[in-house]
């Protein structure tokens, strides 16, 4: 479990275009994160007030975002506004969305599951990223260590280099190999099921399509049976 | 101008596709609504003489009388879109336009089984359907990472195509049997590309923005 101050990537921020949003999924809270016409990406309860609907299932309007029920549109701080069945309504103040804190930094978006009170760790480093891909796996964060200790990254001229892998974080592991240097951001969905938003280095432009295949491939070996003699 | 009539239901994917080929190409048509659910009238004799398998669509284009979802497709891309943009024939392409058009007649029928399972509450094995249904969606995923980092945002071509067409459904509806978008970043890419081309219309469980 991570501790509720830290901050969680979500998705790349190339993934959640203007004006669309998306459902993830933070060790079972379930979320919307969503980008509003301006670019301001948010992140929040994934639940309208009216009847529990997942706000992910809704639709962006400007700054506002819809819910795909019955219409009620809620403001960038979660504020329901517009409630097409009662247009001329003065909504009440109590009809509001739980929001989190956001921040975009290395190709990623990360939130905080924390009330503003609570002390912030701070954003995680990742400097300037090229996005690869994210890539969903059903295996715990164990696992997925023990397996990229052992991976092998293109590194060009269909060569391949052994990764070394490095924990930040729970939530930012780096994996350098020759001049290549890999970050991912570790989205823990649940205890068998994790996100891996990965990032190549500014020089690895050439290398993006050969490592979404590396990628590809990864989630084949994430998701292999381990057998009794590895697990002893 | 032959006359066009479409066997359809409201509700039954497959007949959405031709619906959505139909709208794109801008074909004026008959539709004539069949009682697949709860009244299985496409399984009947009289729709049996029209196509032995006894499933939906059908579609009769003067004296042609095709079943079968991607023959149909074919058959309205060739016959009716003179610039040949849905179904081009360069060999690199086409072949491509093939192999994920099949696709969705292959991989893909656990998706579509599952979906009649889920929303018509048909016999099935519902966790094995979505779980094979996930498998084909990931590999539809993969491709479309792929694509976009080369520089495309559809399958098979520069533009869509008939392949994009006959995948496009079963993600477009995958939360009615159970799939959320979550997990499939290119997949939702390329759904908004798609819902914002010219002609292209809803199907209750697709939801229509307004
Ligand atoms: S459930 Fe969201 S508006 Fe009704």
């Amino acid at each position: 479990m991570s501790s509720e101050a830290a901050w969680v990537p979500v998705a790349l921020s190339a993934s959640i275009e203007p004006g669309t949003s998306a459902g993830a999924v933070v060790e079972g809270a379930e979320l919307v994160v969503w980008r509003d016409a301006k670019g301001v990406a948010h992140v929040w309860e994934d639940r309208c007030p009216h009847r529990g609907m997942r706000m992910s299932f809704g639709f962006v309007r400007g700054d506002h975002i819809a819910c795909l029920y019955h219409g009620w549109s809620y403001d960038t701080a979660g504020q329901c506004r517009h409630i097409p069945a009662h247009p001329d309504l003065d909504v009440p103040k109590t009809i509001k969305i739980a929001t989190y804190a956001v921040e975009e930094a290395g190709g990623v978006i990360w939130t905080r599951l924390a009330t503003a009170a609570q002390a912030a760790d701070p954003l995680p480093t990742m400097g300037t990223n090229l996005p690869v891909r994210s890539l969903y796996a059903d295996c715990s964060a164990a696992h997925a260590l023990a397996i990229l200790k052992q991976t092998l990254l293109p590194v060009g001229k269909g060569e391949t280099c052994p990764g070394r892998l490095q924990v930040v974080t729970p939530h930012v592991w780096t994996l350098e190999a020759g001049a290549l240097s890999l970050s991912i951001a570790v989205q823990l969905i649940g205890p068998q099921k994790i996100g891996l938003h990965i990032l190549a280095d500014e020089g690895a432009a050439d290398l993006i399509p050969h490592l979404a295949r590396w990628a590809q491939a990864l989630r084949l070996a994430l998701e292999e049976p381990v057998t009794v003699a590895e697990v002893a | 101008m032959s006359e066009i009539t479409l066997y359809n239901h409201d509700l039954d994917e497959n007949c959405y596709r031709v619906r959505l080929m139909l709208s794109f190409l801008g074909l004026a048509h008959e539709i004539v609504a069949i009682d697949m659910v709860p009244g299985h009238e496409e399984k009947g004799p009289a729709m049996r003489a029209l196509n032995p398998l006894g499933s939906l669509p059908i579609l009769k284009d003067g004296d042609l009388v095709l079943y079968g979802t991607q023959a149909i497709l074919a058959h309205l891309a060739r016959a009716h879109d003179a610039a040949g943009v849905w179904l081009p024939l360069e060999p690199a392409i086409f072949s491509r336009v093939m192999q994920w058009t099949f696709f969705s007649a292959t991989a893909l029928s656990c998706a579509i089984e599952a979906r009649r399972v889920a929303v018509f509450g048909l016999g099935g094995d519902l966790e094995t359907l979505k779980h094979e249904a996930r498998q084909a969606l990931r590999i539809m995923d993969d491709h479309m990472v792929l694509r976009h980092i080369e520089g495309f945002e559809w399958f098979a071509a520069d533009t869509p195509t008939i392949a994009d067409l006959s995948l496009l459904p079963s993600f477009a509806l995958s939360r009615d049997y159970g799939i959320d978008h979550d997990e499939f970043p290119a997949l939702r890419r390329w759904l908004r590309r798609f819902r914002i081309l010219p002609g292209f219309r809803t199907m209750p469980g697709i939801p229509d923005y307004h």
